[in-house]
């Protein structure tokens, strides 16, 4: 009996997990799937009577013609989602690989040697990743304005590494102190210092910079606060930015869930992997 | 021959400044020189129109904002939020963390699945929370229709929006703790837990003595990550209320965000964000001193 009990228990406990994490992706995502009818209705529909992609069609600028022959027009924004998602893939790629270049050296040195000043270094480090993108974004915006570099895709790169840079340093010292001590052996067998780092540790720490990346590659296609302020308008437009478009402008529930599914779909791809190797990354560690 | 081989290799501090060194310089650009210039134009009065032009003002700006009523009430809606936030999102992980740890069938796919709040942006999840509890595609209208109360339910008001925004923040925030509580939880010996068994100790006590003192550290650690990342979100928050209604949800960032882009006012902004980064260190290190140091120095 107490086994059983214990049994509902955790199921129920399983339960209201699922349901904590996927209620609110539902009630929004299934706005993407409502005809314009539905999304009229008063009070909200629980879910769609008759589902349909057109709005996933929508905002691609295409057509889509219902099954009652009435056309649903492709969204006049389609052109600023289509430039967005390409903006944003390019300064995600960028960003993830000046990111990588710049970190793994970083976090290295700072996990497995020794130098002066190094605690300051690090707490300089803590420091960038407790600054508040607000606060980094008043110089950078006076600082652009003069340079002419707001509303550039270079622009937006610079000011988003200042977001990954410190956070993946981090996180990357605690996975390298954690990396068994092979650099002795190394030495014996003949590598130098760079060779130990590029031959034997960055292969060995391969997981742990595959989550850097990824959390590198998420930080910065997910980055909106900067892309608000210095590209929103202009033809650097990032994805998120081409999306508020409809959000603050013209009211379109299907077409703004089908947009914001579309920004869904690398974290989604990612979260796999990403909470089978999330917890190597040791946050905790370079505090202690 | 020695004394060959010692010019061939490298010392620790060479090759750390040969590694770091390039990395440390840019990160002084993008790090220190920002916070300098900020610091800068917070003792001066700056004005685009007109021609760019700077005037020396001194701690005018920070005595205003001592002195700006607003400033005061951005600064207690900041820290109820950011307390709501962070209690619920340290609950929520562990309980979530606790759920994970039992052994089940396709744990993996619910894993991803739990972690998937994590991945998605703040502007997504101020998008989704704003359609969950505005009154007019709210899931709160919704059920009170189906209950038969015929009213719009819409808890984006004066009164709630700040809990509408920690409980939307705790979302996003609470799989990043569970993983990482949910790794403390996997170092656990189940040993442990048949000895508490065999003491007859009940689940409260079990969970008291066996389960949560290996948690301890990673507690204090993200209680400190998730006070900082609610101090300084901006986007989720301007997507969900846009500081309103009124400005009951303005917190310090929407603030600073109105003082320097919208109002243009760049050297207040500045001053003022030199306030909340205060506030978000010293909240940091007193939590330390109350805290972290007791715990460090238990491990």
């Amino acid at each position: 009996m107490s086994i059983r009990l214990s049994t509902i228990w955790s199921w129920l406990a399983l339960a209201v997990v699922l349901i904590w994490t996927l209620l609110p992706l539902y009630w929004f995502l299934k706005n993407s799937l409502l005809t314009p009818d539905e999304i009229a209705r008063f009070p909200p529909p629980l879910y769609p009577l008759e589902p349909t992609p057109a709005a996933f069609f929508n905002i691609f600028g295409l057509d889509y013609e219902m099954a009652d022959g009435i056309v649903r027009r492709g969204s006049g924004q389609a052109n600023q989602i289509i430039r967005g998602l390409g903006n944003s893939l390019i300064v995600s790629a960028v960003v993830t690989v000046v990111t990588l270049f710049v970190v793994l050296p970083l976090a290295y040195v700072f996990a497995r040697l020794d130098f002066p000043h190094k605690n300051k270094l690090l707490f300089a480090i803590l420091l960038a990743v407790a600054l508040p993108p607000v606060s980094t974004l008043i110089p950078f915006y006076a600082m652009y304005v003069r340079l002419g570099l707001s509303g550039t895709l270079v622009g937006l790169i610079i000011v988003t590494l200042t977001i990954t840079i410190p956070f993946v340093t981090w996180m990357l010292i605690g996975y390298f102190r954690n990396l068994p001590q092979v650099e002795r052996l190394a030495r014996i067998d003949g590598f130098s210092r760079f060779e130990t780092f590029l031959k034997i540790i960055v292969p060995q720490g391969r997981s742990g910079v595959a989550v850097a990346a990824v959390i590198a590659f998420l930080f910065s296609w997910n980055e909106y606060t900067y892309a608000l302020m210095l590209v929103n308008g202009t033809t650097a437009n990032t994805l998120p930015t081409a999306i508020s478009g409809f959000l603050f402008q013209h009211p379109e529930p299907s077409h703004l869930a089908a947009a914001v599914a579309l920004t869904m779909v690398p974290p989604a791809l990612v979260a796999f992997f990403l909470q089978r190797h999330i917890a190597e990354m040791n946050l905790v560690d370079p505090v202690r | 021959m020695r004394a060959a081989q010692r010019t061939a290799e490298l010392s620790n501090l060479q090759f750390s400044l040969l590694l770091a060194l390039p990395v440390l310089v840019f990160l002084l650009l993008v790090v220190a020189y920002p916070l300098g210039y900020a610091l800068w134009m917070s003792l001066h009065e700056i004005s685009f129109f007109g021609g760019y032009k700077a005037v020396f003002v001194g701690v005018e700006h920070f005595a205003d904002v001592i002195g700006d009523r607003k400033f005061k009430k951005s600064l207690w809606v900041t820290v109820r939020f950011t307390l709501e936030s962070v209690a619920l999102a340290m609950v929520a992980g562990l309980l979530i963390a606790l759920v994970l740890n039992r052994k089940m069938r396709f744990a993996g796919l619910v894993r991803t699945i739990v972690i998937l709040p994590w991945c998605i942006s703040l502007y997504g999840t101020g998008v989704i929370f704003s359609y969950l509890a505005k009154g007019q595609t709210g899931i709160g209208t919704a059920i009170a229709y189906a209950l038969g109360i015929e009213e719009a339910v819409n808890v984006v008001n004066k009164q709630w929006v700040i809990e509408v925004l920690a409980v939307g923040n705790a979302w996003n925030m609470a799989p990043l703790v569970a993983f990482f509580l949910l790794a403390n939880l996997k170092t656990i010996p189940s040993r442990l837990y048949d000895l508490a068994a065999i003491d007859r100790m009940s689940r409260l006590e079990t969970f008291l003595n066996v389960t949560l003192p290996p948690l301890r550290f990673t507690l204090f650690v993200f209680t400190c990550i998730t006070t900082v990342l609610s101090m300084k979100l901006f986007d989720f928050i301007f997507v969900l209320s846009g500081g309103g209604p009124g400005t009951a949800s303005a917190t310090l960032t929407y603030r600073i965000y109105k003082e320097s882009f919208k109002d243009l006012d760049l050297g207040y902004g500045a001053a003022m964000s030199f306030m909340l980064l205060a506030l978000i260190l010293g909240t940091t290190l007193i939590l330390y001193g109350l805290w972290g140091r007791r715990e460090a120095r238990s491990i």
